[in-house]
C-alpha cells in the first residue's frame, strides 16, 4: 500500500514541470508574457533579472526566451491549447511588461515602467506603471493604482478603477462603473454605456475632463476654488450641484454652461438619463 | 451665444482669422461661456479626426470596406505628394454637428475595422473615411444644426454595413469562442444597441440638438468598437 503511495506520488511530480528560471536583463529589455489560461503574478526587486516560476501541467510548456529587446514568456500546449498555468514572475522595477492571456488573471505590484495587459476572461490589477500604461479586460475588473502618465484602462462587462495616479487619463466600460478617486489627471475621457462615473481629484488649469454615461450618474468633485468652464448635458436626467453655481446660458435639451472661477479647466459632464453632480472632495466615489 | 461669433469658430480652430478678429474672439471667449463650450465641443471633434488611425487594413474586410466609403486601395491610401497640403477640418458649425456623427460613427468604425490585431495604435492622420465624408446643406435650411440629419442616410449606411461586416466575421468565428464570452459579447451588444436606441428617438424629436447627436455618435462608436474587440477575439483564436 505504502509504496503504491510512493509510486502514485513519484508520477505525480513527474507530470508536473516545475519552472524556476532567473536570466540576466539589461536597461531597455521588455517583459513579454502570452500565456492561456491561469494567475500571472509580477513583482519587483532590485536585481538586474528576471525570475520566472510555474508548476506547469505535462502537457503545457512554459517556455523562457532572452533576446536583445526582450525576455518572453510563453505558455504552450503539447497538443492543443496549454493547460492553465499560475506564473510567477520578478521583475526591475524599472521594466516594462507586455502580457496578454484569455482566462487570466494578471496582478502587478511595484513596477515602474510601461505596462500593457490584455486578457478576457481575468481580471486586472496592476499597482505602479509609468509612461504607456494601458489595461484592457473583456470579462474582468480592471483596477489601477499609484500609475503615473498616459492611461488607458477599458473593461467591457465590469467596473474600471483607477485611484492615486496621474496623467492624461481614458478610462472606458459598457456595462461597468467608473471610478476615478485621489486622482490627478491633465486630461481626463471617462466614458462608459451602462453605469455610473465619478472623478474625484484636482481639476488643473487648462486641463480637459469629459465624463459621460448613458444609463449611469456622472459624478464630479468640486470646490469653491476650481477653476472650470463647465458644460452640463443630459436628456431625461437631474443636475444637482453642492455648490452655488450660476447658469450663464441654457440650451434646448436640457444642456447648460457655467463657470467656476476664472473657467480655466473644460469639463463636460454628460448623461443620457442619469443624474449629473457636483459634490465635495470625498463623495463623487465610492470605494469597495 | 452669438451666431456672428459661433460662425468664426471653425475658422479660429484653423487660425484662419485676422489678427483684429481673432482678437475680438478672444476678448468674447473670455466672457461667454455658452461659445466656449461650443469651441471645446468642436476641438473635441477635430481632436479625434485627427487622432483616427490609418492603418493598413486586414485583407478580408478591407475591399468591401472600401468600396462602400469609397476610399482609395491600401497601398494608395499613405501616398501624399510631397507639398501637399495637410488635411485641413473647417466646417460651418452645423457642419461640424454632423461631421461629429460622420467622423465618430462611420470613420471611427472604419478605423476600429483597419486597425491591424496589434496591441499598440499609432496615431496618425485620419481615416479616408473622413476625408471623403462630405457636408451637404438641405435646400433652404440655414445654419439650424439640421445637417445632420441631411448627413446622416451615407453615414447610416457604411456604418450599418461596417457592422454587417464584423458581425458576420463574429458569427463565423463564434463557435471558435468561449460560449461564456460570447454572451458577455452579446449582452453587452444588446445594452448599446438599447442605448442608440434610445438616443435614436431622442435626436428623432430634436434633431438640431448637438448632444443628441454627438452622444448618438459616440454610442454607435462604441457598437463597432466592441465588435471589432470581439472579431480581433475570434482572429487570434483561429
Amino acid at each position: 500500500m505504502l509504496l503504491s503511495l510512493v509510486h502514485l506520488a513519484l508520477a505525480a511530480l513527474a507530470l508536473t514541470q516545475q519552472v524556476d528560471t532567473t536570466v540576466s536583463v539589461q536597461q531597455g529589455q521588455r517583459l513579454v508574457v502570452d500565456a492561456y489560461g491561469g494567475d500571472i503574478d509580477v513583482k519587483t526587486w532590485a536585481r538586474n533579472a528576471v525570475r520566472v516560476e510555474a508548476d506547469a501541467g505535462s502537457r503545457t510548456h512554459v517556455e523562457v526566451v532572452t533576446s536583445a529587446g526582450a525576455v518572453r514568456v510563453r505558455t504552450e500546449g503539447h497538443r492543443g491549447p496549454p493547460s492553465a498555468v499560475d506564473l510567477r514572475i520578478t521583475v526591475p522595477v524599472w521594466m516594462g511588461l507586455d502580457m496578454s492571456g484569455v482566462y487570466t488573471d494578471v496582478t502587478v505590484n511595484g513596477v515602474k515602467g510601461p505596462v500593457n495587459v490584455e486578457t478576457v476572461q481575468g481580471e486586472v490589477d496592476v499597482t505602479g506603471g509609468a509612461g504607456l500604461v494601458s489595461l484592457r479586460s473583456v470579462e474582468g475588473a480592471v483596477t489601477l493604482k499609484g500609475a503615473k502618465g498616459r492611461i488607458d484602462v477599458h473593461s467591457v462587462n465590469d467596473d474600471v478603477r483607477v485611484s492615486g495616479s496621474s496623467g492624461e487619463i481614458v478610462a472606458e466600460s459598457v456595462n461597468g462603473e467608473i471610478v476615478l478617486e485621489r486622482v490627478d489627471a491633465t486630461s481626463l475621457e471617462a466614458t462608459t454605456v451602462n453605469g455610473d462615473v465619478g472623478y474625484d481629484g484636482p481639476i488643473r488649469s487648462g486641463g480637459r475632463y469629459e465624463l459621460s454615461s448613458h444609463n449611469g450618474d456622472v459624478t464630479m468633485a468640486v470646490t469653491e476654488q476650481t477653476s472650470a468652464s463647465v458644460t452640463v448635458s443630459t436628456f431625461s436626467g437631474e443636475f444637482e450641484s453642492a455648490i452655488p453655481v450660476t447658469l450663464r446660458e441654457t440650451r434646448k435639451g436640457k444642456r447648460f454652461s457655467f463657470t467656476l472661477g476664472a473657467g480655466s479647466a473644460q469639463v463636460s459632464l454628460e448623461s443620457f438619463q442619469g443624474t449629473v453632480r457636483l459634490v465635495r472632495p470625498g463623495a463623487a466615489t465610492t470605494s469597495e | 451665444m452669438s451666431d456672428q461669433w459661433t460662425d468664426r469658430l471653425s475658422e479660429y480652430l484653423d487660425g484662419e482669422l485676422p489678427p483684429d478678429r481673432r482678437a475680438e474672439l478672444e476678448a468674447h471667449l473670455r466672457h461667454c461661456v455658452a461659445c466656449g463650450a461650443v469651441l471645446a465641443d468642436l476641438k473635441r471633434i477635430v481632436t479625434r479626426a485627427q487622432g483616427l488611425e490609418d492603418r493598413a487594413p486586414e485583407r478580408d474586410l478591407w475591399p468591401g470596406v472600401a468600396a462602400r466609403i469609397g476610399a482609395a486601395a491600401p497601398g494608395s491610401r499613405r501616398a501624399r505628394p510631397s507639398g501637399a497640403p495637410r488635411r485641413r477640418w473647417s466646417f460651418s458649425l452645423p457642419q461640424l454637428a454632423a461631421a461629429g456623427i460622420a467622423l465618430m460613427a462611420l470613420s471611427g468604425g472604419a478605423a476600429w475595422l483597419l486597425r491591424p490585431l496589434g496591441r499598440v495604435p499609432l496615431a496618425s492622420q485620419p481615416s479616408p473615411a473622413a476625408t471623403r465624408w462630405e457636408a451637404r446643406q438641405l435646400p433652404g435650411q440655414g445654419d439650424g444644426g439640421v445637417l445632420a440629419v441631411a448627413a446622416r442616410p451615407r453615414g447610416e449606411r457604411s456604418y450599418d454595413a461596417a457592422v454587417a461586416d464584423l458581425e458576420r466575421v463574429l458569427e463565423a468565428g463564434r463557435g471558435r469562442l468561449d460560449t461564456a464570452t460570447v454572451r458577455v459579447i452579446v449582452r453587452n451588444l444588446a445594452t448599446i444597441d438599447s442605448a442608440i436606441a434610445q438616443a435614436q428617438r431622442a435626436v428623432a424629436a430634436d434633431s438640431a440638438n448637438l448632444y443628441l447627436n454627438s452622444h448618438l455618435a459616440e454610442t454607435m462608436r462604441r457598437k463597432l468598437e466592441l465588435l471589432r474587440q470581439a472579431a480581433t477575439l475570434v482572429s487570434s483564436v483561429s
